[in-house]
């Protein structure tokens, strides 16, 4: 093993406290102000409790574990192994947070979303706490805060504290149960993962079920433009914040491109009356300016508009905000125009939390995009951008993004079926990949559905030469290496066997089909090879990999010393 | 090949509901289509059919018809009956080639039963009905790999509701996946031309030789007495489209029928670039 150790616990620890000390001795008079005013019923209550102490002390020998095994970062397993111990432990622990939680769910936009919240919170002076990206089930909620948590069952200074977790779609309701929040986040709905929740009504049948349970105190954010999301304000009686685009300059129709009519649209009629949407202004897949045109309900006046934008380039959108109390100007710091929905997501959300606006611009401003959500790598004089693409909608985005100005891209293309991505990859041929025929300098498909992207590809036009192909290692050729490695292995040490199958990427092929032998790479890494060596130097390589391609590419650049690993990455 | 002497061949097809039935990538079906004819010199006109527009049969040489969510079938389904049912029983009456993909499928059986309210009625194309048992009972989720005349079809199946077979012939025996039911191994449906299925994927896309088949069997209809409709299905490269049939056959475990299908793309011998026990019996009558 060559990688580096994880670093000892109490360097971590010495690190945290004196960023938080250095965050509290930066809160003099004048942020006072801008902390939260509302505190209502979150005043943080610690109690001692035998079983939730328990519980945080099983999860986190449970994460260490599973650390020190190299297994991952080991939130999701303490949060399992202390739910196990204690199912009310979330319950628990979230009651001791002085400003209590926030939730951010929705198909696209959670990660970047609640990483805008959390850099404004961060500013207004409080201490925030997130599930890392990806463990948005509950018990990634649950290990993000058993890892904050004292044995006693206590969670360290939870005075200051506010909790900001991305849930993922399907478990709002669970969420919104055990985890009464301040403030809810629905930033928009489109296909997605079909085969793990069968249809997108599925959601939004969860999500009525989650306004149900929502308290009467908190507040509801909601994307105005997605009727998706807008209707759940019908569920509900207390505070109802709508965020939205009153920019027509944006408008599809303005941008001429017949192309743009291959939308996929996934709410078309309105949950009332059945009635089909009629759009004034569209700005991307069913997000927009909308009517029914039958009982001619229509899109809410957004309370925290963009009135104006600007982009300057393909990660500066500047742009002009209007709120009930405010004005100004903000920039964002982001590649794409889904960007904008994010950005006020999150004002509308702080300014519901009581957040002035000082540490609203600046958050956004200084703001760092997450891993894979276009944040740059430097890799032998090229600069790698990763930009993750997990649904029809998130990828036309993305190809919007990059495939409007007429440059040429050097790209590469991850297309995995593993379970976190959704098995079934019918949604690539509902992406506009015909925009990008013209605009390519030079282009590498990689995963273990290449074939089929490079299959889409080529039906959009592309030649087959213009393409470099690199499968992940066929099945046939890891039953090979496995049953070797096995065979040769088996008394020593079997565990390693997975991962060197893993890192195999050059793999002899006895073709029983040309009937000759022949030596083909393979795999994620070479893949990464092939697109940098093909980018020249100075040059942009944009990397479009789904959620476990992304993972897979984090893996390879972690290797190189490229990137720290996702577990010691430290969220604002 | 030279282009002066081919006649201008023309082939129009219709897609129905494409902006309600439009869930699982059905455009890759249409755009295999139109690109499988294109490289031919066969010009394919596409035809969306909406809720309210008539269907002409005489004008269609192929239809389409794609899956959707359940709550956007009911308008669908009323409009099939009210308004297109006569017109796409004379096309399919007249042997024009149906393709129906998952709700479709289900719209072309006799009914739909929902796990509560009232069935939905199809137009009963198919001998067969669809129950959908409530939410306790698993949806047919995974990849799935059938046998269709002796050549292997791969595709990526989600349903929730099972559709059992009257005196309905299937498409093809299941190899791996659910199929219509998960409990008698068979998938899909064919009367005439009509060919009804619950793979998506896209299917057409990397089913090479079934899509050639379905343009065979429109080419044979609307041109087959005049030309021999097999001279214009030059064999295309479809390197791509069997490597990505073959991967699937792999996963499912399938290693034996993987390598036929890698093998298919080498064997320069057949002029389909298909295997011949495929050629359908239906369009050597034609003929």
């Amino acid at each position: 093993m060559s990688e580096q150790k994880p670093p000892h616990f109490t360097n971590r620890e010495a690190r945290k406290r004196s960023v938080s000390n250095s965050t509290e001795s930066q809160m003099p008079a004048n942020h006072s102000s801008k902390t939260p005013s509302n505190q209502h019923a979150f005043k943080g209550r610690q109690r001692i409790s035998l079983r939730a102490g328990l519980a945080v002390m099983g999860g986190r020998a449970a994460g260490a574990l599973s650390r020190r095994l190299h297994l991952g970062g080991g939130t999701s397993i303490a949060g399992m192994v202390a739910q196990r111990l204690y199912p009310d432990i979330v319950g628990h622990l979230s009651t001791q947070l002085a400003h209590g939680s926030v939730l951010v769910t929705g198909t696209n936009g959670k990660t970047t979303t609640s990483g805008l919240i959390a850099a404004i919170l961060n500013d207004a002076g409080l201490r925030v706490w997130r599930n890392r990206e990806g463990s948005n089930l509950m018990q990634g909620v649950a290990g993000a805060l058993v890892i904050r948590a004292r044995p006693d069952g206590n969670l360290r200074r939870a005075g200051q504290a506010i909790s900001i977790f991305e849930v993922d779609e399907a478990v709002m309701p669970q969420a919104v149960q055990i985890l009464p929040p301040r403030a809810a986040i629905f930033t928009n709905l489109f296909r997605d993962q079909l085969d793990r929740f069968g249809e997108v009504e599925t959601i939004s049948m969860r999500w009525h079920q989650a306004i149900d349970l929502l308290p009467e105190n908190a507040t509801l954010v909601l994307n105005a433009d997605d009727p998706g999301t807008a209707h759940l304000s019908d569920f509900f009686h207390g505070q109802v914040v709508f965020f939205g685009i009153d920019d027509s300059s944006f408008d599809l129709a303005n941008e001429g491109l017949a192309i743009e009519s291959h939308q996929v649209i996934d709410t078309r009629t309105c949950p009332h009356c059945g009635g089909e949407y009629v759009y004034s202004i569209q700005y991307y897949s069913h997000l927009g300016h909308y009517i029914c045109s039958q009982c001619r309900r229509e899109r809410p006046k957004a309370d925290v508009r963009a009135v104006k934008i600007v982009a300057e380039s393909i990660d500066r959108l500047r742009i002009q905000i209007e709120t009930r109390t405010q004005q100004g100007e903000i920039v964002i710091p982001l590649a794409g125009f889904y960007n904008v929905y994010n950005a006020l997501a999150a004002i509308a959300t702080s300014q519901a939390l009581g957040i002035n606006w000082e540490p609203i611009v600046s958050g956004i401003e200084q703001f760092k995009p997450a891993f894979g959500r276009g944040e740059r790598v430097h890799v032998e004089g090229r600069t790698l951008r990763l930009l993750l693409a997990k649904n029809p909608t998130g990828f036309n985005e993305v190809l919007r993004t990059l495939f409007s100005d007429g440059i040429r891209r050097y790209v590469l293309f991850v297309l995995n079926d593993n379970t976190a991505d959704g098995q079934d990859i019918s949604w690539i041929w509902d992406v506009d990949f015909e925009r990008t025929t013209h605009h390519l300098a030079t282009l590498t498909v990689a995963g273990t559905r290449a074939f089929d992207l490079a299959l889409r590809l080529k039906h959009a036009g592309l030649e087959q030469e213009a393409m470099t192909i690199v499968a992940s290692a066929p099945l046939r050729a890891l039953k090979v290496a496995h049953e070797s490695k096995v065979r040769n292995t088996r008394q020593h040490r079997p565990a390693r066997n997975k991962e060197a199958i893993r890192n195999t990427h050059m793999i002899e092929l006895d073709d029983s089909i040309t009937n000759h032998r022949t030596t083909k790479t393979y795999g994620i890494s070479h893949a990464l090879d092939t697109a940098i060596r093909q980018t020249p130097s100075g040059e942009t390589l944009f990397v479009i990999p789904t959620y476990t391609g992304l993972l897979e590419i984090h893996r390879e650049l972690e290797h190189r010393g490229l990137t720290p690993r996702y577990w010691e990455e430290r969220g604002p | 090949m030279n282009d002066d002497l081919l006649p201008h061949i023309t082939l129009t097809l219709g897609h129905l509901y494409p902006d309600q039935l439009n869930l699982y990538g059905d455009r890759g079906n249409i755009l295999t289509l139109q690109r499988r004819c294109q490289f031919r010199g066969i010009e394919l006109r596409v035809v969306e059919l909406g809720i309210g527009d008539a269907l002409a049969p005489d004008e269609y040489d192929m239809l389409f018809i794609g899956g959707g969510q359940d709550k956007e079938q009911a308008p669908v389904a009323q409009d099939l009956l009210d308004i297109k049912s006569i017109g796409l029983w004379a096309a399919i009456e007249d042997d024009i080639p149906v393709l129906a993909v998952c709700g479709g499928y289900q719209l072309l059986a006799h009914y739909y039963r929902p796990a509560d309210g009232p069935d939905m009625r199809g137009l009963g194309v198919f001998d067969a009905w669809t129950i959908h048992k409530g939410a306790q009972e698993p949806r047919c989720t995974g990849d799935i790999a059938i046998n269709w005349n002796g050549n292997t079809l791969v595709g990526f199946e989600n349903h929730g509701g099972r559709t059992y077979l009257g005196t309905a012939k299937p498409l093809g025996k299941v190899l791996k996946g659910h199929g219509n039911n998960s409990e008698d191994h068979t998938e899909g449906a064919v009367y005439r031309n009509s060919f009804g299925t619950y793979m998506h994927g896209s299917l057409l896309p990397k089913n090479p030789h079934f899509a050639d088949h379905f343009i065979a069997l429109a080419l044979a209809r609307t041109y087959g007495r005049r030309d021999d409709p097999f001279t214009f299905l030059t064999p295309l490269d479809d390197t791509l489209e069997w490597e990505a049939h073959a991967f699937i056959l792999e996963r499912l475990g399938l290693y034996n029928a993987a390598a036929d299908a890698l093998r298919t793309y080498t064997d320069v011998g057949t002029i389909l670039h298909i295997p011949k026990n495929q050629v359908s019996l239906r369009v050597n009558e034609t003929l």
